[in-house]
């Protein structure tokens, strides 16, 4: 087996980490010291334990108590966290981390790597399901050689795990508190010891979680805060009247339909990201069931493509936010985000074209007849049922709307979450719809998924398309064995060339997530679940 | 004998709650939607899925599931949340002083001051205060909770300032002691009003419709001719009014906890029925069967109290 360094990234974290939190990420003030910040976020928690569970709602609420080893920059490139420096060795098959010196969990234990081995044996590795999936099967193991040492075995190169070590993907809880206990049940859930730069104080259920500043905290200086307050408020527009109203300081996700009276209020800041706590970069995506005859030809699904106006996606339902998607990968992944693809534009009459050449005819109104369809019964109406979660219903009367324009019928069919993944992924009783998927950090763990063959069904939200290809196949594991940033860039590229030819799915819009905070706080980081780190706010 | 009938009343109660139990069991159950699916997000594997279902025993068979849970709830056991890891009288049992205040402030709010306004209604029948109060509480009636929520936190909060938006207490500020309460009377006022708004308006056209009926009665014209002054009056025809009353009164105790499952999303008022809705949409079973249980055994209640207060109101009710 070759050994020795095969890329070292060995940074000298503390300076430069420091200089990044204690810059106001977003703020021209300098910084000034106390206060209490009120959050609002969607929906109570249940527990505050962000290792055993991948919950929007818990991470939000939870992030600011712990660290990952590393931590992510502003566009999502791993920073230095509890770990100071790395290095990648055998190609990428081993991970050596190097942790930082006097780093203590919140009731003064001292931190070390017997709490990142435990932490990923005993609760990522079995509860947090992305860490599961991704990494499960490779890892072969986690040591620690001495209390600063860190080192990850794969089987095989891995290349995404520099991406999946924030407080998000992989947050490090201490092994005092939950060795020879269930995670899942062991009271520190609900009040949990971490290492970050806020201590929990309280856990009133369904109100508030109120938080205190971490006065040994291992970045010097920081926090900024005194406390915190995480106050309940499930809608987001009592959130945003909660924020006029001068009840909170900070808000999760602006609504869309709200942004411009925000945006224009002296009184208020805002600042849009990629990243959620419950899933980053993410893709309103429509997938094709290609096991239906109808949408097994090519054509018809271009013709759906050519049909479809995504511009008004954009504008009519995220109110001018986001972005149409301009490729298969999420453009806040910018090394794996292939740029100029020559995706389908609008254009009715290239559809109309399309459905004409594959057999589907206008005769009188509504939708086309098939004629001499492979696998379609002649006489049989071009129409589609179109599965999609309530909250999405705009996107589905879009759909509607415009395939109806160039004669393709849709029927619009609402499914809670919990029923619409095992009517997709498992029964696969749908034609068509439509997925927020979310790309994460890195391809490996929420693009793969989409594309690659053995990830088709029983398993919610993965190749809901049906979509087989052993070029796209052999180009997945290639880069998921390929360490080298731009090399694994280029296999993404070959990826994304190829899918967009063959369309299992068509790619309508990026959404993003709008944070909104009063003007008199600055140093809010949107981009990460530490977002309050640096943040202070002027009397 | 009351306390008897009192006693054979409670012990209908078991039967039905014992029936109840199983059906809402099965509904939940038969339901589409796996729990595994909203527990574990959607990045897990096939295996991670299946791990969660045998660990919440989602993969035995349903009558087995059944067997246990009734034998854990006769135990007193009813499980442990899915979503908050801990027992589930513990994760409700959090939320029931909330909703109760709501609950019964906006109870005793529609029913008090819906009296009143019946009564005074009922006093000018036809005239100006009458008409006025009929068509604000049709309109009061009419209007869904949800959307009088908005109204009243735009107007009365948002636009004074008078009130707070959200929440049950300042969330910068918290206090201790009488600083407390008056900070939670001052966040309960408006959710308790929305919610109160549709009961009351009911209440009031009971009353007005029943007394106006009352007061052109034999006994009512027999008193006024002896003189009684017309406060009076109305105080004695009102108590033969109330019978329905009440019994409307009782039987919407279900009507005002599904009311409050709005009204707390909108006022972000930490009671029962956001926790419904929540672990409805997390498909946290042992929650939502507690949850119906409650709610359950709640109406059963209310509709005792309502028998009892029968005999209370009309001494000619005998119970056997």
């Amino acid at each position: 087996m070759r050994r020795g360094p095969m890329m070292v990234q060995a940074v000298l974290g503390c300076v430069a980490v420091w200089s990044l939190g204690l810059a106001p990420a977003m703020g021209q003030d300098a910084p000034v010291r106390g206060g209490t910040v009120v959050v609002a976020i969607v929906s109570d928690p249940g527990h505050l334990n962000p290792a055993i569970t991948t919950s929007g709602a818990t991470h939000a609420a939870s992030e600011l108590l712990y660290n990952g080893l590393l931590g992510r920059d502003e566009r999502g490139d791993p920073i230095p966290e509890l770990a100071e420096s790395w290095q990648v060795e055998q190609g990428g098959m081993v991970y050596r981390f190097r942790l930082r010196d006097g780093v203590k969990w919140h009731d003064g234990t001292q931190f070390t790597a017997s709490d990142v081995k435990f932490t990923f044996e005993e609760v990522l590795l079995k509860f947090h399901a992305r860490t599961r999936a991704s990494m499960g099967a490779l890892l072969t193991g986690v040591e620690a050689p001495d209390d600063r040492t860190v080192v990850f075995r794969f089987k095989q190169p891995y290349a995404p795990l520099l991406y999946q070590l924030d407080a998000t993907e992989a947050p490090i809880i201490a092994r005092h508190i939950y060795q020879g206990t269930d995670p899942q049940t062991n009271p520190a859930n609900s009040s949990p010891i971490g290492t970050g730069p806020f201590k929990f104080v309280s856990y009133t259920k369904g109100t508030e979680i109120r938080l205190a500043r971490n006065p040994a905290y291992f970045k010097p200086g920081l926090p900024y805060l005194d406390g915190l307050v995480m106050r309940i408020i499930p809608d987001l527009s009592v959130q945003v009247l909660a924020l006029e109203n001068g009840e909170v300081d900070f808000l999760w996700e602006l609504p869309g339909q709200l942004q411009s009276r925000v945006k224009s209020d002296a009184r208020f800041q805002t600042a849009r990201t990629g990243y959620h706590p419950g899933g980053s970069n993410c893709i309103m995506t429509m997938s094709f069931n290609l096991d239906r005859p109808i949408l097994k030809e090519l054509r018809v699904r271009q013709a759906i493509a050519y049909a479809l106006d995504r511009q008004a996606f954009q504008s009519q339902i995220l109110f001018g936010d986001g972005k149409v998607a301009a490729a298969p990968i999420s453009s806040e992944i910018p090394w794996a985000h292939a740029a100029g693809l020559n995706m389908p534009r609008t254009d009715r009459a290239e559809s109309e074209k399309l459905l004409d050449g594959a057999g589907w005819k206008k005769e009188g109104d509504g939708p086309r007849t098939g004629r001499g369809v492979s696998g379609v019964p002649d006489g049989t109406r071009l129409a589609i049922e179109f599965l999609h979660f309530p909250t999405f219903a705009k996107y589905g009367e879009l759909v509607r709307q415009q395939l109806g324009a160039v004669g393709i019928g849709v029927t619009l069919k609402p499914l809670e979450p919990a029923v619409f993944a095992p009517t997709v992924f498992k029964d696969r009783n749908f034609d068509s719809n439509v997925i927020s998927y979310c790309n994460g950090p890195d391809p490996e763990i929420g693009v793969r998924r989409m594309y690659h063959s053995s990830q088709i069904g029983p398993a919610p939200f993965t190749n809901a398309a049906a979509y087989r290809n052993p070029r796209v196949d052999a180009l997945f594991d290639e880069a998921s064995r390929t360490v080298e940033r731009d090399r694994r860039s280029r296999l993404y590229r070959q990826v994304q060339e190829i899918v967009v030819q063959d369309l299992p799915y068509y790619w309508l819009v990026e959404t993003v997530s709008t944070r909104a905070w009063t003007a008199r706080c600055s140093g809010f980081k949107a981009w990460t679940g530490l977002f309050a780190e640096g943040a202070f706010c002027r009397r | 004998m009351p306390s008897r009938y009192l006693l054979r009343r409670l012990a209908q109660v078991v039967p039905t709650a014992a029936g109840l139990l199983v059906l809402n069991f099965c509904i939940i159950h038969l339901a589409p939607g796996d729990p595994a699916v909203a527990l574990g997000g959607e990045h897990g594997d096939a295996a991670y899925y299946a791990f969660l279902r045998a660990r919440f025993g989602l993969d035995r068979p349903l009558p087995e599931q059944l067997l246990t849970y009734v034998s854990n709830v006769l135990r007193g056991d009813l499980g442990t949340s899915f979503v908050h890891g801990r027992p589930v009288i513990a994760v409700i049992g959090e939320r029931v002083p909330a909703t109760l205040l709501l609950v019964l402030t906006a109870l005793a709010l529609s029913s008090v001051v819906g009296v009143w306004l019946g009564a005074l209604a009922a006093r000018h029948g036809r005239r100006l205060p009458d008409v006025t109060l009929n068509i604000a509480t049709l309109l009061g009636h009419a209007t869904p909770s949800f959307w009088l929520g908005q109204l009243a936190v735009l107007a009365l909060a948002v636009g004074t300032g008078v009130f707070p938006v959200q929440g049950m207490t300042d969330a910068r500020n918290p206090g201790t002691g009488v600083r407390y309460l008056l900070d939670v009377l001052h966040h309960l006022a408006l959710p308790a009003l929305v919610l109160a708004a549709n009961e009351l308006a009911l209440t009031t056209r009971l009353v007005r419709t029943g007394l106006l009926e009352a007061l052109a009665t034999d006994y009512v014209r027999a008193a006024r001719a002896k003189g009684l002054p017309e406060g009076l009056v109305i105080r004695h025809a009102l108590r033969n009014v109330m019978l329905p009353v009440v019994t409307v009164i009782g039987s919407r105790a279900g009507m005002f906890l599904s009311g409050a499952v709005l009204v707390e999303v909108v006022f972000a008022w930490p009671g029962l029925g956001r926790l419904l809705l929540s672990s409805l949409l997390a498909r946290d079973y042992p929650i939502l069967l507690g949850m119906f249980l409650l709610i359950s055994l709640g109406v059963i209640l209310a509709n005792v109290i309502t028998d009892v207060a029968y005999a209370w109101l009309d001494p000619r009710i005998r119970y056997h």
